[in-house]
């Protein structure tokens, strides 16, 4: 099917032609889209923000850094595996991340069902998730000893530094859940087939709504991804 | 009416997510295992930071759908990201500066 | 011959959501003008507190022995002054106020993209002021370590509101970036993407660019204060050390502190990169408003007016890498002076760009000397004076000697002071018949002007000499060491700040007399050409547009155009009405 966006210039050019047009700069994206696009950019400033003020943290002090690799280590059956807990993390997360794109495929096709399952099942891993995370600390504080002001392996800031990131980041997800059974329910009772209007806003439901909420959690998996990499494998 | 709205929308066949999911735990265990391997230096800095970009961008260009995206979008994004290394090299200077700092005065000046 | 082929609509007018009791048409409004004007009324409400202060701060400075303020009260002043003033008057005011008023009118939108989101912005804001008002009532009372709330000294003892102050100062601060990021989202997209047919991107007023690349910048810089405020606060209440030094735990500063090995420099790196975009956060609404005040009332285009777009653009790039000429003296790495005092010398090019723009507009044009015009003269005036003091401060070596000085207090004060609050009042006077249906008194308004302007460079200018003189800033009390001739300027300063403070009243007076009595504006009192004044009803109703939005055929600046009837042809004047107008191809 030929649609009015395919007739548009693409490319670099593109990028011109639409920037110097009238009305939208983002053809054919919704303004929620738009929106939550430019919001995942402010929030990727905030994470960077967090993740630089570690790098300084980490880079100045005197005192060895903990090794994470011990501290994140989990005993299963006698033996000591490194950061095993964390790698069942990233494993759910991106599964997550891979159930909540299939559902937004899902939310195109109008296919209600499959689209609420799997929203579903991306808010049981990210709920899951946030109980690992919970666990993680849990064991960190009580049994550990490691506090936001001091911990028994090195430097005094990788207990504030750890909590303050994965807090945040935990938060995050907590609220991405809380937002997948909302849509997952609005899903359910075909309220984006039929575009019935919101409570709060009272606009009309439409199915790219699974899109932005899509948008919103990839960036959450996307910030696991650097967390990950830099705070727990550096 | 050239309106270039959503409803009619091409969406992908399921496979290509799946291969991308695949990837992304491929990669993940590339990353796990240079921890696991004891890899020390600049090699398990470059190989972390590499399979990390890799997810990165996997994640947001197809998962996000930033490929499939017009360039006015994709440039806005990216541009402002990128930009944030410059942050990112100045403080790695400072840093190595307050570490001297402290070294010089606090351990050698005592 | 301005383009006629007008693209069709690209998406579905807009719905609006239409208020049906008084709470949700007056009170939780979701019409981005109502809006608009609540944060206008607050963000001056809490202006006034901000100018008590300063008021108060001033007479311990000239009269110190009437101790109007002890130390702690003094420091407190300052912090609570600047913190006010900066973010939440200025910023709130014209990314808020004038945004959501301007914005949608002057692009031809029916409203904001979420005026959910809008007005939920509102309320945020509307509680950040109270949380920030309630530090006077807890115990220690508000912080006094600054605006720019330094530590490790703004979590020491000996600090005013070290604890109770200091938690809700950050408190209201991460509200009001959360309220401001709701907002700013609005403004953003709404720009982006809800313009009407015809208006593309270069056709906008430079007010809609000077306060959508304000709210850019402003959506890339607060994270910053965020993460930099919410690591203080942690700081504060945990006992975490990001930023506290191991050498206040081994030296005795009256509070436990067993922790260490932070870095105090952090915080001002991350303080300063949010702080320097948050000037030009400020300052470029500002410019963008200047450059519609004088195109309109000398009734003539903007000069070069490709050049005003790209030069706003160059500044807030440009204004992300010069941060670290606020910590010259700090103790960063010193081979970073260099570069921070070149980008700082660069980024006077395209403001000064912007400078001879704004002349030659004026230059052999129609010039109407109406309030707005007069405000934007001083405006032009204050921040050329402002922006060449900032010369000196921008290379390291002459820094050196004048930084914490009463230089840099001039210098800010002219730049982010006295400028853009000329333009704020510029801009009121001359959308105020766009709020209200009338005309502010005219006469009223020149004595306004004239007391604030003349009044306003006899307070800052002598500060320059005592800055050169070496007269330290954030000191209570100028002690015996201050060279007579400084110390005697004070008081000068201080019965001019008190003058000038009493004739705001003359504002306020005018504007609470003009909303009920004040003459009756006919639909386009200004002969402007941009949109806002060309809605079917003035002030304009809910929707702005009554059925069809407007079609935009030309930019906003066909003023005084060779061979046209009239001097000027509003945007949407169909290209067949304009007759032998010999007009550019916009």
């Amino acid at each position: 099917m030929s649609r009015a966006i395919d007739k548009l210039p693409k490319g670099w050019s593109g990028l011109t032609s639409d920037f110097s047009s009238d009305q939208k700069a983002f053809k054919g994206m919704s303004w929620g889209k738009a929106m939550m696009w430019i919001f995942i950019l402010s929030d990727t400033f905030i994470f960077s923000c967090f993740l630089i003020s570690y790098l300084t943290g980490r880079a100045s002090t005197t005192v060895p850094w903990p090794d994470s690799s011990i501290v994140f280590g989990l005993d299963v059956f006698g033996t000591s595996v490194p950061l095993l807990l964390i790698a069942i993390m990233t494993f759910i997360l991106i599964s997550s991340s891979g159930t909540m794109a299939i559902a937004v495929k899902y939310g195109y096709e109008k296919n209600r069902k499959l689209c609420a399952i799997f929203l579903l099942l991306t808010a049981l891993c990210g709920a899951a998730f946030v109980g690992m995370q919970a666990f993680e600390w849990t064991k960190l504080i009580f049994h550990e000893g490691v506090s936001p002001w001091g911990n028994p392996f090195g430097a005094v800031q990788f207990g504030s530094f750890f909590f303050m990131i994965t807090g945040f980041h935990g938060t995050h997800v907590t609220v991405g859940v809380i937002f997948l059974l909302i849509m997952a329910r609005k899903t359910w009772r075909g309220d984006f087939n039929t575009g019935r209007r919101g409570y709060f806003t009272t606009m009309k439901s439409d199915y790219v709504a699974i899109e932005i909420m899509g948008l919103y959690w990839h960036f959450v998996d996307l910030v696991w991804v650097f967390i990950f990499a830099f705070f727990y494998l550096w | 009416m050239a309106q270039y709205n959503n409803n009619k929308v091409k969406t992908h066949k399921i496979g290509i997510y799946l291969w991308i999911w695949g990837l992304l735990f491929v990669f993940s265990f590339f990353s796990y295992m240079v921890d696991y391997l004891n890899f020390e230096g600049s090699l398990r800095w470059t190989l972390i930071v590499l399979f990390m970009l890799s997810k990165a961008a996997l994640i947001v260009a197809v998962f996000m759908h930033l490929f499939w995206e017009r360039y006015a979008i994709v440039n806005i994004l990216l541009w402002p990201m990128t930009l944030m290394l410059l942050f990112v090299w100045i403080m790695v200077a400072e840093s190595e500066y307050t570490l001297l700092t402290r070294i010089f005065y606090f351990i050698l000046g005592s | 011959m301005s383009n006629t082929s007008i693209s069709p609509a690209e998406s579905p007018d807009q719905e609006l959501y239409h208020s049906k009791s008084w709470w949700t048409t007056y009170v939780f409004s979701q019409d981005a003008k109502y809006i608009g004007i609540q944060y206008l009324c607050a963000a001056t409400a809490i202006a006034l507190v901000g100018l008590v202060l300063s008021v108060l701060m001033r007479i311990q400075l000239a009269f110190p022995e009437l101790n109007v303020l002890d130390p702690s009260t003094y420091y407190q002043s300052i912090t609570m002054h600047g913190m006010i003033m900066v973010i939440f008057f200025l910023t709130a005011l014209f990314l808020g106020g004038f945004g959501n008023l301007l914005i949608p009118l002057m692009i031809g939108s029916r409203d904001m993209a979420f005026p959910y989101v809008n007005m939920m912005s509102f309320w945020v804001f509307a509680l950040s002021l109270l949380v920030l008002m309630a530090s006077y009532l807890v115990p220690g009372g508000p912080t006094g370590a600054g605006w720019t709330l330094y530590p490790p000294q703004a979590i020491t003892s000996g600090t005013p509101g070290n604890l109770w102050g200091l938690v809700l100062m950050l408190v209201s601060v991460v509200l009001f970036i959360v309220g401001f990021t709701m907002g700013g989202l609005n403004y953003v997209i709404t720009v982006l993407q809800s313009r009407t047919r015809g208006m593309t991107l270069m056709r906008m007023p430079l007010t809609v660019w000077g306060i959508f690349v304000a709210t850019i910048i402003a959506l890339l810089a607060f994270p910053a204060l965020f993460v930099g405020g919410l690591m203080l606060l942690l700081d504060t209440v945990l006992g975490t050390s990001f930023y506290m030094p191991a050498i206040i735990a081994t030296s005795n500063l009256g509070k436990d502190l067993s922790t260490g090995g932070g870095s105090p420099l952090l915080f001002q790196h991350l303080f300063w990169f949010f702080g320097h975009p948050e000037v030009y956060i400020v300052a470029l609404p500002a410019f963008g408003i200047v450059s519609d005040l004088f195109s309109v009332h000398a009734r003539k285009n903007i000069f070069g007016y490709r050049m005003m777009v790209w030069a706003i653009i160059a500044i807030a790039v440009l204004s992300f890498i010069v941060w670290a000429h606020h910590m010259y003296i700090a103790g960063f790495t010193p081979w970073f002076g260099f570069f921070f005092a070149s980008t700082t010398l660069m980024i006077a090019i395209p403001t000064g760009i912007k400078m001879y723009n704004w002349l030659l507009t004026l230059w052999k044009g129609n010039i109407r000397f109406t309030v707005p015009m007069l405000f934007a003269l001083g405006f032009f005036i204050t921040f050329l004076n402002g922006g060449l003091t900032g010369m000196f401060m921008g290379n390291v070596g002459t820094d050196i000697a004048l930084s914490d000085t009463y230089f840099v207090v001039a210098h800010f004060h002219f730049t982010i002071g006295i400028a853009p609050v000329l333009v704020v009042f510029g801009a009121i006077y001359h959308w105020f018949p766009l709020m209200t249906g009338r005309m502010l008194n005219e006469g009223l308004g020149k004595l306004h002007f004239w007391f604030t302007f003349i009044g306003a460079y006899m307070i800052y200018f002598p500060m320059h000499y005592q800055g050169l003189q070496g007269v330290p800033r954030r000191y209570f009390e100028m002690y015996d060491s201050v060279h007579a001739t400084s110390a005697g300027l004070n008081q000068f300063i201080t019965i001019t700040t008190i003058v000038v403070a009493i004739a705001q009243l003359i504002f306020f007076y005018n504007v609470f007399t003009s909303v009920r009595a004040g003459k009756r504006a006919n639909r386009n009192p200004w002969n402007a050409n941009s949109l806002e004044w060309q809605t079917p009803e003035m002030p304009p109703k809910h929707g702005n547009w009554g059925r069809e939005q407007p079609v935009v055929y030309r930019w906003a600046y066909d003023y005084s155009v060779p061979g046209a009837d009239k001097d000027y042809i509003p945007q949407n004047l169909s290209p067949r009405k304009i007759g032998k107008a010999k007009v550019e191809k916009t």
